[in-house]
């Protein structure tokens, strides 16, 4: 009651400043208000954190598994040496997710998308995850074949990758010789990079120097390839994953670290601003006083 | 079990009847012999069951028939059906029943072998086996339409392989 009167009669009067600081008529309520609503800002941004560095772990052991599948699966193609052919058309997959608040996950995907198909402006596209799917389409819409979504809030298992793996194949009416999967690999807990996995088509396969030494039959080539193209996609679905947990782990703790400063800031100058009041009141009493 | 419930998409993308004539194509060559054990890498895409371990032999079930791979065997890449994989080390013989896959052994003599869902066949409960198999069977009666006819015959296809498999462990 005091300080509310006190601040309605010294509205005329000059603040006293701190050096640097000047209050720019923000009352002490409203930077009572903005205090409290940070702090809960920090509360939900560390609750995040921590989620995340759950799901970080978690995710990493299955991408550790996911490597030495993926590396397992591949293993034949670098040994039989499989090239790409000149002028072979590509079918660029985006594996990204839903989920937003992981810093640059889904815009650093759709950044090596945009600059793929700037070359390749007839490339045909399919999007995991509604992210990098809203990125995409604004540019590129004509080149989106299929889009999915319902992906990335939990470690993808086998199940999830071979359906996608499916209706990517399936669809006989897409042109494409080689499929390029855009994915974040996990370089550290706090750092990822955009790479690629080149998956290549049956006509290659038999084509590659090495493969003569390979007693096959002809019939399950095309299910080999099959195979190897959903092998190689849960391999970027699980690593992808990963990268996108330690991304949002390190987003909210910097998030957090962030509201922590501005609170810290804001209660010094909630402080001072308090402690002017008082001081005015004081000097009025006094001079008041002294005045009798 | 849900395991189980698990194969079946993997099968069903390969579940393409071909009825092309059965070609193959042989190695034109012998690979250079090299002294050495089996290396095998058996990998599924939740959990790696062994990595880089030295075998004697390993048998699969392919599509194609059954065989048995040793070192230096000529490389060779066979898709797996739902069968016993049994892997014969110095340290003893280990069977797994795996849903499917593919066995790739390349020149190297690494046996690369990438499966969906492998299980020892003490892990597999029998009576779970045998009420499924009924299900399978009362749906592939009943189905309407062809996809479910499909899937359920799968399904059999899947349970009588882990039936057999478990009645010759029996014995």
């Amino acid at each position: 009651m005091f300080a509310r009167s006190a601040i309605a009669t010294r509205s005329a009067a000059p603040a006293l400043n701190v050096i640097g600081q000047t209050r720019n008529m923000a009352t002490l309520k409203e930077i009572q208000n903005r205090l409290k609503s940070i702090t809960n800002i920090s509360k939900i941004t560390a609750s995040m954190k921590m989620i995340a560095s759950t799901k970080v772990t978690r995710a990493q052991r299955a991408m550790k598994v996911a490597r030495i599948y993926g590396n397992v699966s591949c293993d034949f193609i670098e040994q039989a040496e499989v090239k790409k052919a000149d002028g072979a058309k590509e079918l660029v997959v985006v594996v990204s997710s839903d989920k937003g608040l992981c810093s640059g996950i889904h815009s650093s995907l759709s950044r090596h998308t945009r600059k793929y198909l700037a070359d390749y402006p007839e490339a045909p596209v399919a999007i995991i995850g509604d992210k990098a799917k809203s990125q995409i389409q604004r540019v590129f819409a004509q080149n989106m074949t299929y889009s999915f979504n319902q992906i990335g809030s939990t470690i993808p298992a086998f199940d999830e990758t071979s359906a996608i793996a499916s209706v990517i194949i399936s669809d006989k009416s897409i042109e494409f010789d080689n499929i390029k999967l855009v994915y974040n690999k996990f370089a550290s807990a706090i750092a990822f990079e955009t790479s690629e996995i080149e998956c290549f088509p049956a006509s290659q396969i038999v084509e590659a120097p090495g493969f003569k030494s390979y007693e096959v039959q002809e019939e399950i080539l095309e299910n080999l390839n099959e195979f190897l193209f959903a092998n190689n996609l849960h391999w970027a679905l699980v690593e992808g994953h990963a990268a996108e947990m330690a991304a949002k782990r390190t987003a909210m703790e910097n998030a957090t670290k962030n509201a922590g400063d501005i609170i810290q800031r804001l209660t010094l100058q909630y402080n001072r601003g308090r402690q002017t009041v008082i001081t005015n009141e004081l000097i009025e009493i006094i001079t008041g006083a002294s005045a009798l | 079990m849900s395991f189980l419930a698990r194969t079946f998409k993997p099968a069903a993308a390969f579940a393409r009847v071909s009825r092309q004539a059965a070609t193959r194509l042989y190695a034109s060559e012998a690979s250079a012999a090299s002294s050495g054990k089996l290396v095998l890498n058996f990998a599924l895409p939740h959990q790696i069951v062994l990595s880089s371990k030295e075998v004697n032999q390993v048998d699969l079930s392919a599509v194609s028939g059954d065989l048995g791979i040793l070192a230096d065997h000529v490389p060779t890449i066979e898709q797996l059906k739902p069968g016993v994989i049994d892997i014969i080390a110095d340290s003893g013989a280990e069977k797994y029943f795996v849903s499917g896959g593919f066995a790739i052994m390349n020149p190297n003599s690494v046996l690369n072998i990438n499966a969906i869902e492998a299980f020892k066949l003490e892990d597999i409960d029998a009576q779970a086996v045998a009420s499924q198999l009924a299900e399978s069977q009362r749906l592939a009666a009943s189905a309407k339409d062809e996809l479910t006819k499909e899937a359920a015959a799968i399904e059999i296809e899947l349970y009588e392989a882990i039936q057999t498999a478990l009645s010759t462990k029996a014995h």
